[in-house]
């Protein structure tokens, strides 16, 4: 559909630009456990009595910091957060560019229903995390084996990916969701990131005080936290649910409201 | 003098908003000390069982690390994030506003020198972030002292000064970023992928206390550990802000002086 | 006599801005074939009206059709059949001319290489290149895009709000011949200005709209009638604001040696009138329609 080829192709280069991003973060990150094999099994026990509170503060959080995997799964909140203010920006943009540039004149002028379009421009956004997320696992499959010391990783990293996907539609729909019912859409993309980067302090307040752990909810960042996918194995429900819920409301909502307000010129 | 006071007007509402949040994250962080300060008992004694290369990995001394002020040099790093993104957010929008706010026909045909409208709109922008270091500093020293352990003044005031830095640093790379990027329709996503680029190779590089690339971060300048035990900055990094601030901001005179003002029309 | 179907029809059209008035209790209906014009002072609600009519405001009441459709509930449908020109235009600066006007025809249900085709000849009557970028176009160069992309899919319907802003005189006959050719071949045009003499020009009838609501809709004849001529002139020496005492001047300022006044009525009194002065320099200007207008419903008020 026209929508989205045109939308996917005015995004190409900054997909290239985030994409290598990613890869550069996610190596030199690799690279520095490398330049530092904390390889010794006493050191593990001892990372292991560090009260949480400590650990939070340096984002240890639960981590095997020995191996290559446990080392990766501390990075994983960084690429979270990339992923994060990636998606938030694009679900933002993708909306509120037309009444930004004016170009809503031209584009909701033509025969085609908001609906119509908006479906086009999400499909371009999605496709595009799918993107980056691919260069995410990647990346770090690739990255991880060059510093690895012979033992498993794969479901670690697949699981991890998994719910940096998660996170990055959940703050891609918010971002659209502001835009699509704003009056005010050229001030989407700072509200949408001022949402991100509130979660993303919450989560490390949650981190640190233990009475706080109810706040978790009100952050997609500890909905897939590495420490807690690496040691269950798998998804939480209760927040795969949560997550799901968020999108399909955001989503609807974007729909909904921007179908029904007027277009600001 | 006048662009000055139009630019200040205009950011005022900002101005409370970014004060408040920053206060609150001040605030929020300083209320969970108590819970920290409890948790962290009796780790004075398994500190004195940690192998040397832990102790280097992570840094840890208790004057460091579990006083007052040890806990605020933890907050610095939310605190310099989002200041290091309004001040970014400041100095680009400088002469990008103009630009895609369609009012550079307006603005740069009036009888004022460029370097006069660059000074005023700096000067607006430096205004608003004194005001801001000011609260902060301030919301500061009330939440260390709510919390009634005991610290050092001059060393919370030596600590809460690195805002400033940071902010300045970003303030002259966004101006920077302002003359030199032909079309900026977005500030926020200029200034949030560049500030959030710096502080996740600052976070990366923190965990293993790697020297060479404390180069690279700004977040990475002022160590909160050394501001406690030595009671002052290492003068290397403060001379690289100093040159840097100092470079950037001639290079804006300069380069806006030369370039051709390309209106959106 | 023919029976024509209405193309346009508005029903107590409403719409607020918050509570700034934008357009309260419009009637209007536009016949097919008919090129109608749109003419007020600024703010008066022309934008209002036509932005409503597309789907891209929404009316706080009353209701409206296009093509016997209903504009909420059908706006898709409608628009497949409608071109539109607005008064700024704003496109994709990343974009060539030519994909900008792929892409606006990829929207139509129409033949897409006739479209192109048909976008390729304006192009060429128009002058415009288009393989250049959007963003290195002039305004002028811009507005021929805007042109061509309401124009290339052959609509049924025209609507065009104040088109020829930034364009040259000589584009600007270029487009209304254009209209004019559409209008024989069927189209109608519904044309937003507050230029007096491009309304002259093209419409069949007008509808002249003032705070919000239409006023009045004139035949073109009626109001040709009814134009008024602004006149500047250089006297040799300073004269008495008696001399200018003729029925149909109005407006009247004297000083020193200029004078200057609306005149409304015969052409011949008027030239009689100047024949007996002396004067070192004479300007003829047709006002704008906002002169006119003010002046003419202040009198009435």
């Amino acid at each position: 559909m026209n929508v989205f080829l045109r939308e996917m192709k005015a995004h190409r280069w900054g997909l290239v630009f985030w994409s290598l991003g990613m890869v550069m973060m996610i190596y030199s990150g690799m690279a520095k456990y490398g330049a530092y094999e904390a390889a010794d099994e006493s050191v593990a026990v001892i990372l292991d009595q560090i009260p949480g509170a400590v650990q939070a503060v340096f984002g240890m959080t639960g981590f095997d910091l020995t191996s290559a995997a446990g080392f990766f799964g501390m990075l994983f909140l960084y690429l979270a957060v990339m992923g994060a203010v990636h998606a938030a920006l694009l679900g933002a943009h993708l909306i509120a560019k037309e009444e930004r540039d004016h170009t809503s004149e031209f584009l909701y002028a033509k025969p085609a229903s908001r609906s119509r379009v908006l479906t086009g421009k999400l499909l371009a956004g999605l496709v595009n995390i799918i993107v980056l997320n691919m260069v995410a696992a990647a990346s770090s499959f690739y990255f991880v084996e060059m510093f690895n010391k012979d033992e498993p990783f794969g479901s670690d990293i697949v699981l991890l990916m998994i719910g940096l996907f998660f996170l990055q539609v959940i703050f891609f729909a918010i971002g659209a969701a502001v835009a699509g019912t704003s009056h005010k859409p050229k001030s989407a993309a700072s509200r949408a990131t001022s949402i991100m980067f509130g979660t993303f302090l919450l989560f490390y307040v949650v981190n640190l005080d233990e009475d706080l752990e109810f706040l978790k909810y009100f952050t997609p960042f500890k909905y897939f936290e590495a420490s807690a996918l690496m040691t269950d194995g798998a998804l939480d429900p209760v927040f795969v649910a949560l997550s799901a819920t968020i999108v399909v409301l955001a989503i609807a909502g974007t729909y909904r409201a921007y179908s029904a307000r007027d277009l600001a010129i | 003098m006048n662009v000055f006071l139009r630019e200040f007007r205009a950011y005022r509402k900002s101005l409370i908003t970014w004060a408040v949040s920053l206060a609150g994250i001040v605030g929020l962080f300083m209320a969970l000390y108590p819970a920290f300060a409890s948790d962290i008992e009796g780790l004075n004694e398994m500190l004195a069982n940690f192998p040397e290369a832990i102790k280097a990995l992570v840094n840890i001394t208790p004057e460091t690390f579990m006083s007052v002020l040890g806990f605020y040099g933890y907050l610095l790093s939310f605190a310099w994030l989002a200041a290091s993104i309004q001040a970014m957010n400041l100095g680009v929008v400088i002469i990008s506003k103009e630009v895609s706010g369609k009012t550079a026909d307006f603005l740069m045909t009036k009888p004022v020198r460029r370097s006069e409208v660059v000074t005023g709109k700096l000067a607006a922008a430096l205004a608003v972030v004194l005001i801001m270091n000011v609260v902060f500093m301030a919301v500061s020293y009330l939440a260390v002292a709510a919390t009634g352990a005991e610290f050092d003044s001059s060393t919370l005031l030596l600590m809460s000064s690195t805002l400033l830095l940071l902010q300045l640093v970003f303030l002259a790379l966004g101006a920077l970023f302002s003359v030199t990027i032909p079309k900026i329709k977005s500030v926020v996503a200029v200034s949030l992928p560049t500030v959030f680029a710096f502080y996740i190779i600052g976070a990366i590089g923190d965990v293993l206390d790697n020297v060479e690339l404390r180069w690279v971060s700004p977040f990475r300048y002022f160590d909160p550990a050394y501001m406690i035990t030595e009671r002052g900055m290492e003068p290397e990094y403060l001379l690289v802000v100093a040159v840097f601030v100092a470079a950037a901001i001639v290079a804006t005179y300069v380069i806006f002086a030369k370039r051709d003002i390309h209106t959106a029309v | 006599m023919e029976l024509r179907m209405n193309v346009i029809e508005t029903s107590r059209l409403t719409k607020y801005y918050g509570k700034s008035r934008g357009i309260v209790d419009l009637d209007m209906t536009v016949e097919e074939g008919e090129i109608y014009g749109f003419i007020g002072p600024n703010g008066a609600g022309k934008s209002t009206t036509i932005r409503t009519l597309l789907g891209l405001i929404h009316p706080t009441s009353g209701s409206a059709t296009i093509f016997g459709k209903d504009i909420t509930a059908f706006g898709p449908q409608i628009r497949q059949e409608v071109g539109y020109l607005p008064s700024e235009v704003f496109y994709y600066d990343d974009m060539r001319a030519i994909d900008l006007l792929r892409y606006s025809a990829s929207f139509y249900n129409k033949d897409p290489k006739a479209t192109e085709k048909r976008a390729r000849e304006l192009a060429e009557r128009f002058d415009l290149d288009l393989r250049k970028k959007i963003d290195d176009l002039s305004y002028g160069n811009k507005k021929k895009v805007g042109i061509i992309q309401g124009l290339a899919h052959q609509p049924k319907l025209i609507i065009l709000d104040e088109p020829t802003g930034g364009l040259d005189p000589l584009i600007q006959q270029e487009f209304f011949h254009l209209l004019k050719e559409q209008n024989a071949e069927g189209a109608t045009v519904l044309f937003s200005s507050h230029i007096l003499s491009e309304v002259q020009k093209l419409c069949d009838r007008v509808a002249i709209i003032k705070e919000g609501s239409i006023i009045r809709v004139d035949q073109i004849r009626t109001l040709l009638e009814n134009a008024t001529k602004r006149l500047t002139l250089e006297m040799a020496a300073p004269v008495e604001e008696s001399v200018f005492a003729l029925d149909g001047v109005s407006d009247l300022a004297v000083t020193n040696h200029t004078v200057s006044f609306l005149y409304r009525g015969h052409v011949n009194d008027l030239t009689g009138l100047l024949a007996r002065l002396d004067l070192v320099d004479l300007q003829v200007e047709e006002p704008d329609l906002e002169e006119i207008f003010l002046h003419y419903y202040q009198k009435e008020e």
